[in-house]
């Protein structure tokens, strides 16, 4: 570990370790703007220069592109280095268009604050400043390239890093240009960080283009909800409205970066137009109604329901976007006052492999994001990372970059910004590839791999498989690797494939590698829903049984629309319509909320503090960023009525309004006053005993997990299926998936990602399609039990025969279907 | 549209190469010899020959002088502009090509005969102050000498020889 000077200042940093990074440990930030530490060093922009007083180097040095070395001794202030820089800005700023008051980074501009600590005021060069013409990018990012600097960290980034090549440096010398070869959306769904990572205006955030100036923000360290990876985020709130989110800095999670969906898709927190409209007021009947009138209203009728069929006869709904406080509230409140549930999965499938993947994390096993960067082997199975949690994509390139073989068995024609095999496997197939290449790799040293190892081992075995010829190559390099990661879905996987993979990480530790597990779960609550529905098994389609049954009379459902996820909208809509009662909780103006006999306003991630275990059992904390309230924009004023609240302000945490209608204020808090979640967090289950009041609330960055290091012994089941078809040969598996744009509720209710959406198509393989006589672009009607959807058909050699995949995208009626798994016999595809 | 011609001879080019996109240079280069410039759509076309995006390729073609991504003349007069030829009287010579064809630099004359642009170094140096002409090379310019090479241009129909 070299040991150095800096300022006077000695420091050990580990080796390897640049000069600059160096500095910035001892709190001394040399100005750069090419450097970035995610990107690397090129030396490009001469900004980070310092003087070498003593060691192997001398002089004016870049101290980006130097390691730290034992017996260095640098000065950042030394006269030659700080007039080096000077000359530097000035160069630089010799074509800036200075328009720092209209433009949208000022304020937050490393260009402006490199600048004017550098001291240049005057530009003493009188010739003309060169001028380009700017590109249409899109509807997030606003180009503006006469204010570029040149320092190429807008390429790199966008090429290198996340591996997209519709952005780069055009041009030679003076005329230097980044950008498009023409006028066009961006492709990339990371191009949202271009705005980050630009050093001056260059790139800027469209969707918050002239509404505001950095110092006006009110902002917090909040967290994306969007996918279960929990990246991190700073919010930036403004006039009662969130304005903008940024990426924050989380060397485990998300690094530097965030996805498009997450930076843009908060919009449904301000409200939009018509049906997207937020609704900010609680209502009683449709009719809007004070806030105190209402809540008292739900718990007077949730208690008649009680008195009247007992409790259970109420049933509780969360969903997987539950902040963990909401969803320990769900439990409390079942288990003391005895409503039924929590129920927070559609489908008890989904729910069994959500529990089995968090039950077979532990702290030996679960991987983060870095460490799926550093892996030298990836084995992504039944998952589409760049859908279902597009960072874990960018992680995966990170690794690829690094020359990591990334093997890919999934049913979909997956893409991802990197070469990867890909095995195109129907769902049932997976653990026969997943166990046959990971057998293969192995089989050498399996005496060494002890008594359960061997029984596991011999598990993987599959009778009547040929494994494909390039798996011979693939599993010889995944034995020779050192740190292989498995990365497994919860998705399209069968349900027995999230222990399989358990396992097969474990027999990979076992064979001496330091392998990691890293799962993708349906939602950013699945994590806290899975633990918390471990004793509570029931379903919503269990549900709507015992609606249709009688058994069950009211309904309180906190943040979830069933009408987003049941399969079945008619028989949905006939159990509802059942009900003595639906109490909604929710942020999103759902149909279920247009249909609640009371709703409550709930309050969004950037209102309340909210946690979030992430899919590896971190648990995280997004603080509130503001009040909330009907936001002031357009030109609109929010009513003008006397009064000491705020407009639109009456929502509150989930949470809070479950415990008022429950009636719990006798049972937390002593009656009276407030409560906080440190009060009832730990109370929920014994596993969150660590996020409450001794160790202080909020938790925020250590994992939790369910699981003690071991086999199971349970992942030997896969031995028994080996992708036998229905009865019908000729019918297919309907597979419904997630897309990054367009699935999600988020996306359904936040019109800022209207622009990202493209029309839903149906993939399946070339083969199916030829003997179906479909093909590619050809529209077709898909009939359900309960009623048909028409769909574009996208034919791929890369989707698994006897599969249909489609999304279950926003602009596609697709709830017609009675129970998943849907079979779609050849002749119900017809071509229209 | 790229004439089947050349694209069959373009896939050959790029299936002698290990990896499709160090051709690059040199398909750009028989497309421009059929057709004097690389219009948008020939560069996409290009592009996809090379299994590179359109972007990627105009990263190089806008990199090099001797690709051109708007029309020109039928002969391109470069003029060095490099230390030194500008010490040897770039200028003049410049000047001189300017007047006589009645255009800038970077100016295509009006019969689409000479486009006229810098270059930075061609290696004659000894011979300074110096010009290329298509792929023929002239030093020691003089006005007279000049006057006789365009001279020749004009009169000769086919210009390939070199001197």
């Amino acid at each position: 570990m070299p040991r150095l000077v800096i300022d006077e200042r000695e420091i050990e940093v580990p080796e390897g370790t640049k000069v600059i990074d160096a500095a910035e440990m001892l709190g001394i930030v040399i100005p750069r703007f090419c450097y970035h530490e995610a990107l690397g060093s090129i030396g490009a922009c001469r900004m980070c220069a310092v003087k070498f007083l003593q060691g192997p180097f001398k002089g004016v040095q870049m101290s980006c592109m130097i390691d730290a070395r034992d017996g260095m001794v640098v000065s950042t202030t030394d006269e030659e280095a700080v007039q080096f820089r000077k000359r530097v800005i000035e160069l630089l700023m010799k074509n800036h268009p200075l328009d720092c008051p209209v433009c949208d980074e000022g304020g937050q501009c490393l260009l402006q604050d490199e600048t004017v600590s550098s001291g240049h005021g005057v530009r003493l060069f009188p010739g003309p400043k060169r001028t380009y013409r700017d590109q249409y990018l899109g509807p997030y990012i606003k180009h503006e390239m006469n204010r570029c600097i040149h320092c190429y960290r807008c390429s790199r980034f966008y090429q290198e890093f996340c591996g997209y090549r519709d952005l780069g440096p055009l041009q030679i010398g003076d005329r230097m240009y980044f950008g498009r070869f023409s006028d066009g959306a961006l492709e990339s769904p990371f191009s949202g960080n271009l705005v980050d990572i630009c050093p001056t205006g260059v790139y800027t955030d469209k969707t918050a283009r002239f509404k505001l100036r950095r110092w006006d923000l009110e902002r917090a360290p909040s967290l994306c909800n969007q996918c279960s990876l929990g990246c991190a985020t700073v919010a930036n709130g403004h006039y009662r409205g969130v304005m903008r989110v940024e990426a924050r800095f989380d060397s485990e999670v998300n690094g530097y970066f965030i996805c498009d969906a997450g930076r843009f898709g908060f919009s449904y927190s301000n409200g939009g137009e018509g049906r997207r409209e937020r609704p900010l007021g609680p209502k009683m009947a449709g009719a809007p109604a004070s806030g105190p009138i209402a809540l008292a209203g739900a718990r007077e009728a949730l208690e008649n329901i009680a008195a009247k069929y007992g409790p259970e006869a109420i049933g509780a709904v969360g969903s997987d976007r539950n902040s963990l406080e909401s969803q320990c509230m769900l439990a409390l409140v079942c288990k003391t006052r005895g409503w039924l549930g929590p129920v927070f999965f559609s489908d008890p499938v989904v729910r069994r492999k959500t529990l089995a993947a968090v039950e077979a994390l532990d702290g030996e096993l679960a991987v983060s994001m870095r460490e799926i960067a550093e892996a030298d082997f990836v084995l992504v199975a039944g998952a589409d990372p760049l859908n279902e949690a597009p960072m874990a994509a960018l992680a995966l390139r990170q690794a690829a970059r690094k020359h990591a073989p990334v093997v890919v068995i999934d049913p979909r024609s997956i893409r991802l910004p990197f070469d990867f095999e890909h095995f195109p496997a129907s769902p049932e197939e997976i653990e026969k590839y997943l166990g046959t290449l990971l057998r293969m790799a192995v089989e050498k040293d399996v005496a060494g791999l002890g008594k359960e190892g061997e029984e596991f081992f011999r598990a993987t075995g599959f009778e009547n498989f040929e494994p494909p010829a390039e798996m011979a190559r693939l599993s010889e390099l995944l034995g020779s690797s050192k740190r292989p990661v498995i990365l497994c879905g919860t998705d399209v996987s069968v349900e027995t494939t999230p222990a399989f993979a358990a396992e097969c990480a474990r027999l990979l530790r076992i064979s001496g590698k330091q392998a990691g597990l890293f799962y993708l779960l349906p939602g950013a609550g699945s994590f806290g829903a899975a633990l918390l529905s471990e004793t509570a098994e029931k379903t919503f389609g269990s549900l709507i049984e015992d609606i249709e049954n009688g058994v069950v009379r009211a309904l309180v459902v906190a943040e979830s629309d069933p009408f987003h996820f049941y399969p079945d909208r008619d028989r949905l809509e006939r159990a509802l319509s059942k009900l003595e009662l639906l109490v909604a909780i929710d942020y999103f103006p759902s149909e279920t909320v247009r249909r609640a006999s009371i709703f409550y306003p709930a309050s969004t991630i950037f209102e309340t503090g909210s946690t979030y275990i992430n899919q590896e059992g971190r648990v995280q904390f997004a603080q509130p960023v503001h009040r909330g309230g009907a936001p002031i924009r357009g030109g609109q004023h929010p009513p003008r009525v006397y009064s000491g609240l705020v407009p639109g302000g009456d929502h509150l945490p989930a949470w809070k309004v479950l415990w008022q209608i429950a009636g719990m204020a006798e049972e937390i808090a002593g009656g009276h006053g407030d409560i906080s979640p440190q009060n009832f967090i730990p109370a929920a289950l014994p596993a969150f005993d660590g996020l409450g009041a001794e160790r202080g609330y909020p938790v925020d960055g250590p994992r939790l997990f369910a699981a003690k290091p071991g086999f199971r012994g349970k992942g030997g089941s896969a031995g028994g299926i080996g992708g036998e078809r229905g009865e019908d040969p000729e019918s297919f598996d309907l597979l419904m998936v997630e897309w990054m744009f367009g699935t999600s509720e988020f996306s359904a209710w936040s019109d800022s990602l209207d622009a990202a959406l493209c029309a839903p198509y149906m993939s399946m393989n070339s083969r199916d399609a030829a003997r179906a006589g479909l093909r590619d672009g050809d529209r077709v009607s898909v009939e359900l039990d309960g009623g048909t959807f028409e769909i574009e058909v996208c034919v791929s050699d890369r989707t698994a025969g006897g599969v249909l995949v489609v999304p279950r995208h926003q602009a596609l009626d697709w709830q017609k279907m009675k129970d998943f798994p849907v079979r779609v016999s050849a002749e119900k595809i017809r071509k229209i | 549209m790229l004439p089947d011609e050349l694209k069959l001879k373009l896939r050959e080019v790029i299936a002698g190469a290990e990896s499709p996109r160090e051709k690059a240079i040199d398909v750009m280069f028989e497309i421009q010899e059929l057709q004097g410039w690389m219009s948008d759509e020939a560069m996409v076309e290009a592009a996809e020959l090379l299994g590179m995006t359109p972007l990627e390729l105009e990263e190089l073609a806008t990199f090099y002088d001797y690709i051109y991504r708007s029309p020109v003349g039928k002969y391109v007069i470069k003029v060095c502009d490099s230390t030194v030829c500008w010490l040897e009287g770039h200028q003049r010579v410049v000047d001189y090509l300017s007047g006589r064809l009645g255009i800038p630099l970077g100016g295509t004359s009006a019969d689409g005969l000479f486009t006229l642009l810098p270059v930075c170094c061609i290696g004659y140096c000894d011979r300074a102050p110096a010009m290329v002409i298509n792929k023929r090379v002239f030093g020691n310019l003089t006005p007279e000498k000049i006057d006789r090479v365009l001279g020749q241009l004009a009169e000769k129909a086919d210009f390939s020889g070199s001197e």
